[in-house]
C-alpha cells in the first residue's frame, strides 16, 4: 500500500478528538515530571551522577529497542486492519503485546536489582524520580497491554486506531525518559 | 415546564435556598467572631458556628445539585421522573437529617455518642445516625433518576449527571470510615472532600452548565456534547490523582509532592475549558434568551470558578509554594471564591433559569436579580482579595519569620474587619435574590430583536423555556 | 526485501534503531565529550526519535500542521530542558 493513499491532506488528527486529549495531557504530565527531576538535579547535579550509575543503561537500551518495535508491530496492525485482513492484524497486534510483556519483564529484573540494593523511593531525590517516572510509564505499558487485547477483540478501525495512539504515545514518552533520567550526566 | 414531575424540582430548590441564607449568615457570625471573638463564645463557640456555616453549604448545594437533576432529567430523558413519591420521601429524610444536625450541633447534645454525637472532621461532622440517612436519601435518589434516564432518552449531559451524582454518593462512603492512626484519618477524608469538588461535582458543574448553555444560547447540541466530554476528559485525568496536593504534608511518602503539584496543575485545565465553553457557546449562539439573569450567573459561574478553583488554586498548589502557605488566610482565600464560583454560583444560575419555568410566568424580577449577582460577586472578590492580602502577611511573619501565630494575627485584624464589610454584602446580595426569585413583580427587560421575533413568528412560543 | 524498505513504517522503525545506536554510542563516549556537548546530542537525538514517532507512527504525517506542532513543541520543551541541563556546570 501505498503512502500517498493514506494522506487526505485534510489536516485533521487521525483518530478520536479523545485519544489527543489524553495525548497531549499525558505529555505534560511526563514533561513536568522532567522538568521538575532536571530542576532538582541542579541542586545537587554531582549525587543525582553518582545515583545514576546505579542505573542498568544497557537494560534500558533494550528496553528502548524492544518498545519501539512493538510500536512498529501496532502501526501494521492498523494497516492490515485498514485493508481488511483481521487475522493478520490480530497477529500484529499480539506481537505487539508480547513485546510490552518484554518490556515490562526487562522492567521488573530492574526495580528488583534496585531493590536487592535497598534502594527504595526515598533513598535519594534520583530515585523519587525514577522510579515515579519510570513507574507511571510502566503502568500505561500495562494498560497499553490491556487496551490492544480488547481491540484485538473488538476489531474495527476505529478502535485499533484510537489503541495504537495510545500505544505510541507510550513509546513517545519512553524516547524522552530513557536518555533524560538515564543518560544526561 | 413540559412535564409535570418537573415541581419537584421547586421543592429542592426552596430548602436549598432557606439553607443559603442560613450559611451566610453563619458566616456572616462567623466573621464577626474574628473581629469580636468574645462574642457568643459561651452559647454557640465559633467551632459550632463554622460547622453551621460549612456543612449547610454542602448540604444546600447537593440539594440543589439533586433539584436540578429532578428538573432537567425529565426534559433530557423525555420521561416524567419515576416516582415523584420517592422524591419527596428523600427529601424528608434530608431535611430530617438537616434537623438534626442543627440541633445536635447548637446544643452540643450526646458528646462523644458512637451513633448521636457529632463526629469531628471538618465538613463530615455530622453524627453517624444522620450520615446513614444521607446514604439512604442518596440510594433513593439514584435509583429515581436512574430509573428514569434508563427509560428514556439518554444524552450526553444526562450520562455526565449521572456519573457525577452516582461518584458523590460512593465517594461519601468513605466519610464512615476513620481510622485512628492521624495521617490515614486525612488521607481518606481528602477521598471525598478533594474528590467531591475537584473531580465527581466537576462533572455534575459541567453537565448543568452545558443544559443552560443549550437552553440559552440556542447552540448545537453535538458542540456542546464535544465540549463536555473535553472537559470531564481533563477534570478526571487531572483531578484524581491532583487528591496529592493535600499529602504534602501528612505523612505520606515524598512522591506525592511531584504527583500532587504536576496533576493538580493540570486541574486548571478543566476550569479553563468550561470558562472558555461558555464564552464562545454565548458567541455563537443565536438565541437571544429572555431570561438575561441566567445567562449571567452562568457566564459568573465559569469566570469566577476559573479564577478561584484554576487561578487561586494554583497560586498555592506547587508543594514548594504550599510548604510555607500550608493552612493559612490563602487556604481561605482560595475556599471562597472556588465554592463560591463553582458551586453556589452554578446553583444560583439553574434556580434562575428554572424558577419562572416552574411558576410558568416570564422571568420577573431580573435587574434586581442581576444586581444581587453584582453584590455577591463583588462581595466574594473582594473578601477573597483581602484574604490573599491577610494569608500573604501571615505566610511572611508567621512562615518566613517564625513568629507565633497569635501575634501574627494581631497583625493582621484590619483585614478580618474588612472581611466582615465584604461578607455583608455578600449576605445582602444572597437575600436580594432570595426576595427576587419568590416575589413576582414586573418584567423589566424587553427582549432583544432576535426573541421579538420569534415571539411574532412563533405563537407557541413560551417565553423562557 | 524491497517491500520493508518501501514500507514507510519500516523505514521509520529503521530510522529509530539506527538513531538509538547513536545514542548508545554517544552516551558510551560520557568521559571524553565535553557535557554540554554530549547532552546536547542526546536531547538532540531524542527529538529526532519523537519527531519519527509522531510523523509516522502517530501518523500525523497527514496532518502537516499538527506535526509541525507537536515536534516544535517537543524541541522547544528539549531546548528547555537542555538550559537547565547546563546551570550546574556554569
Ligand atoms: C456563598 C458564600 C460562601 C461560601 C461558598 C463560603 C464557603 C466557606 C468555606 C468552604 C469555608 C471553609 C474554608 C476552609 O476550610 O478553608 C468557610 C469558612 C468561613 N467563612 Fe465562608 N463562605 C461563604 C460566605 C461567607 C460569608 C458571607 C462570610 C462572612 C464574613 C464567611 C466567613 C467565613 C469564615 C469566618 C470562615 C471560617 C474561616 C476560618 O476558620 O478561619 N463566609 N466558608
Ligand atoms: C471548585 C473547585 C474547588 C473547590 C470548591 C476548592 C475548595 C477548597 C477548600 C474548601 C479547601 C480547604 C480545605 C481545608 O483544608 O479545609 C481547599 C484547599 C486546597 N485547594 Fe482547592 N478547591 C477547588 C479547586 C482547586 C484546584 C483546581 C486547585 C489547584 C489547582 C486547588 C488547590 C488547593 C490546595 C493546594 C489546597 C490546600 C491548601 C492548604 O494547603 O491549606 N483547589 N480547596
Ligand atoms: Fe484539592
Amino acid at each position: 500500500m501505498s503512502d500517498t493513499a493514506r494522506a487526505d491532506a485534510s489536516g485533521t488528527l487521525p483518530g478520536d478528538l479523545m485519544i489527543w486529549v489524553l495525548i497531549v495531557s499525558e505529555l505534560l504530565v511526563f514533561g513536568a515530571a522532567l522538568g521538575g527531576f532536571m530542576a532538582v538535579r541542579t541542586t545537587d547535579a554531582a549525587g543525582f551522577a553518582a545515583a545514576q550509575d546505579h542505573l542498568d543503561r544497557t537494560a534500558g537500551a533494550l528496553n528502548t529497542i524492544v518498545l519501539l518495535t512493538s510500536g512498529l508491530f501496532a502501526a501494521l496492525a492498523l494497516r492490515a486492519c485498514e485493508v481488511g485482513s483481521r487475522g493478520r492484524a490480530r497477529l500484529w497486534l499480539g506481537a505487539a503485546a508480547a513485546l510490552g510483556l518484554v518490556f515490562l519483564w526487562v522492567k521488573g529484573l530492574e526495580y528488583a536489582a534496585k531493590a536487592a540494593q535497598g534502594i527504595g523511593t526515598e533513598t535519594h531525590p534520583f530515585f523519587t524520580f525514577y522510579y515515579l517516572v519510570t513507574g507511571f510509564h510502566a503502568a500505561h505499558v500495562v494498560a497499553g497491554i490491556v487496551i490492544l487485547g480488547l481491540v484485538s477483540w473488538r476489531d474495527n478501525v476505529a478502535n485499533i486506531e484510537n489503541a495504537t495512539a495510545f500505544w505510541h504515545m507510550v513509546d513517545l514518552v519512553w524516547v524522552l525518559i530513557f536518555p533524560v533520567i538515564y543518560l544526561l550526566r | 415546564m413540559k412535564y409535570q414531575t418537573q415541581r419537584i424540582a421547586q421543592v429542592y430548590f426552596t430548602v436549598a435556598l432557606a439553607l443559603f441564607a442560613i450559611q451566610v449568615i453563619g458566616g456572616l457570625l462567623a466573621g464577626w467572631i474574628y473581629v469580636a471573638p468574645n462574642t457568643l463564645s459561651e452559647l454557640l463557640p465559633f467551632n459550632i458556628v463554622r460547622m453551621l456555616h460549612t456543612n449547610s453549604l454542602v448540604v444546600w448545594l447537593i440539594l440543589g445539585f439533586m433539584g436540578a437533576a429532578y428538573f432537567l432529567i425529565p426534559e433530557e430523558a423525555e420521561r416524567e421522573i419515576h416516582s415523584p413519591m420517592l422524591a419527596y420521601i428523600q427529601l424528608a429524610i434530608l431535611v430530617l437529617g438537616t434537623l438534626g444536625v442543627v440541633v445536635t450541633y447548637v446544643f452540643n447534645l450526646f458528646e462523644g455518642n458512637w451513633l448521636l454525637g457529632k463526629e469531628g472532621r471538618e465538613f463530615l461532622e455530622q453524627p453517624l445516625w444522620v450520615k446513614v440517612g444521607i446514604v439512604v436519601a442518596a440510594l433513593i435518589f439514584l435509583y429515581n433518576v436512574t430509573m428514569t434516564v434508563l427509560k428514556g432518552r439518554k444524552t450526553a449531559i444526562t450520562n455526565v449527571l449521572l456519573l457525577g451524582l452516582w461518584g458523590l454518593a460512593l465517594l461519601f462512603l468513605f466519610a464512615f470510615y476513620n481510622p485512628h492512626n492521624l495521617g490515614l484519618d486525612k488521607m481518606y477524608w481528602w477521598y471525598v472532600v478533594h474528590l467531591w469538588v475537584e473531580g465527581v461535582w466537576e462533572l455534575i458543574m459541567a453537565s448543568i452548565l452545558a443544559y443552560l448553555m443549550l437552553k440559552l444560547t440556542g447552540v448545537d447540541r453535538e458542540v456542546v456534547e464535544k465540549w463536555l466530554y473535553v472537559i470531564v476528559a481533563t477534570a478526571l485525568f487531572s483531578g484524581i490523582l491532583g487528591t496529592g496536593h493535600h499529602y504534602y504534608w501528612i505523612g505520606t511518602p515524598g512522591y506525592w509532592q511531584w504527583i500532587g503539584s504536576i496533576f493538580s496543575s493540570l486541574e486548571v485545565i478543566p476550569f479553563f475549558g468550561m470558562m472558555a465553553f461558555a464564552f464562545v457557546m454565548v458567541w455563537k449562539g443565536r438565541r437571544d434568551h429572555p431570561n438575561k439573569a441566567a445567562l449571567l450567573w452562568s457566564l459568573g459561574c465559569a469566570t469566577l470558578a476559573f479564577f478561584g478553583a484554576g487561578v487561586w488554586g494554583f497560586l498555592h498548589t506547587l508543594h514548594g509554594v504550599n510548604y510555607y502557605t500550608h493552612g493559612t488566610q490563602i487556604t481561605a482565600a482560595h475556599g471562597h471564591l472556588a465554592f463560591f464560583g463553582a458551586y453556589v454560583c452554578l446553583n444560583l444560575a439553574i434556580f434562575t433559569y428554572a424558577f419562572p419555568i416552574l411558576k410558568n410566568r416570564d422571568p420577573y424580577n431580573q435587574v434586581l436579580n442581576m444586581a444581587s449577582f453584582w453584590l455577591m460577586a463583588g462581595g466574594m472578590t473582594f473578601m477573597t482579595f483581602v484574604l490573599t492580602f491577610a494569608g500573604t502577611v501571615q505566610t511572611h511573619l508567621q512562615r518566613v519569620m517564625g513568629e507565633g501565630y497569635m501575634d501574627t494575627q494581631d497583625q493582621i485584624e484590619v483585614f478580618y474587619l474588612m472581611r466582615f464589610g465584604a461578607g455583608l454584602a455578600v449576605v445582602i446580595g444572597a437575600l436580594l435574590f432570595i426576595y427576587a426569585i419568590f416575589v413576582p413583580r414586573r418584567e423589566v427587560i424587553e427582549p432583544g430583536p432576535v426573541e421579538r421575533e420569534r415571539i411574532e413568528h412563533d405563537p407557541d412560543h413560551v417565553a423562557a423555556e | 526485501m524491497r517491500v520493508w524498505a518501501d514500507n514507510p513504517l519500516w523505514r521509520a522503525w529503521g530510522g529509530l534503531m539506527a538513531l538509538g545506536a547513536l545514542t548508545t554510542l554517544a552516551a558510551a563516549r560520557g568521559g571524553q565529550v565535553a557535557a554540554p556537548v554530549l547532552g546536547a546530542a542526546i536531547l538532540a537525538l531524542a527529538w529526532a526519535k519523537a519527531r519519527l514517532i509522531l510523523g509516522r507512527y502517530l501518523d500525523l504525517d497527514r496532518a502537516p500542521a499538527w506535526r509541525r506542532g507537536f515536534s516544535g513543541v517537543i524541541g522547544a520543551f528539549l531546548v528547555l530542558l537542555y538550559g537547565i541541563y547546563l546551570i550546574p556546570a556554569v
